[in-house]
């Protein structure tokens, strides 16, 4: 049996599929997860565009972003609960394999934000300069995480039509 | 604000082209096929039967079990070796595969959509 075939043939993978309930409860969390990720991430981004200045962006940083990494909680177990219903499909679709590369896309970005633009934050985010525009470099990370995001949640919807 | 309507601006295309629906199959080809059931499973997302009709065998999609359940068509009437009849679309591009709008099994005529 391939690897896929025995992801698909798991109890969990049987369960998914064969349980009346079980496939739509675990859509649920699903999106309630995605609801919170993109979510939290959509104020700081907006913030970062140079929306509501009077806050500064590190505060709403340190407040959204311990509720985004939390959100992987509830969407990577039932993502890779569907996964395993029918891995051989998704890993055959483009679509999926696009929503894959990019969410590796969006972390990326993500990591990129905070190991360099958020490094800075002493300077654009002080209380002096903070009415000012964000600098470019926090207003296109912003940007494409909005995108990449919003990518992700078309890709994730689109498995269904494809 | 004028940015805030300038962003819904560039977001509603594409949420509208994420809601295409069932684009995948041609609605302008209505099929009736009547045939045998050879293969079924009863199983989210979507359920599905093989059904040997004269002179191909259809891969045919039909509705989540939940669904199914609800309006009165349980697995065992999805067995292998029943007779049903299905109206529905082709797929685009998978010659084999067809979308029932409604399959009619033992008499009793089920509604998917």
């Amino acid at each position: 049996m391939t690897p896929l075939g025995a992801i698909e043939a798991s109890p969990l993978g049987e369960a998914m599929r064969t349980w009346l309930w079980l496939y739509p409860a675990v859509e649920v969390v699903h999106i309630v997860g995605i609801g919170l990720l993109f979510g939290s991430i959509a104020v700081l981004d907006l913030r970062l565009l140079g929306f509501s200045r009077a806050i500064s962006a590190r505060r709403l940083a340190a407040h959204v972003l311990p509720w985004t990494a939390s959100s992987f909680l509830l969407i990577v177990p039932s993502g890779l609960a569907m996964f395993t219903a029918h891995a051989g499909e998704f890993i055959q679709s483009e679509v999926f394999i696009v929503k894959l590369l990019l969410i590796l896309a969006a972390g990326a970005n993500a990591a990129l934000f905070h190991a360099v633009t958020l490094r800075t934050a002493d300077v654009w985010d002080s209380e002096e300069v903070r009415r000012l525009p964000p600098p470019p470099s926090a207003r296109a990370s912003a940007a494409a995480s909005l995108v990449l995001w919003i990518s992700v949640i078309a890709c994730g919807r689109l498995l269904a039509y494809f | 604000m004028k940015r805030v309507f300038l962003m819904a601006g560039l977001v509603l295309p594409l949420s509208a082209w994420g809601h295409h629906g069932w684009s995948g199959y041609d609605s302008s080809q209505a099929l009736k096929l009547t045939g045998k059931i050879v293969a079924s499973g009863y199983e989210h997302p979507h359920g599905h039967i093989r059904l040997e009709a004269p002179g191909k065998t259809w891969h045919v999609v039909l509705a989540p079990p939940s669904r199914m359940e609800r309006r009165g068509l349980p697995s065992e009437m999805l067995k292998p070796g029943a007779s049903a009849t299905v109206e529905g679309f082709p797929n685009r591009n998978k010659a084999h595969e067809m979308r029932a709008e409604r399959i009619s099994i033992q008499g009793k005529t089920v509604e998917l959509r």
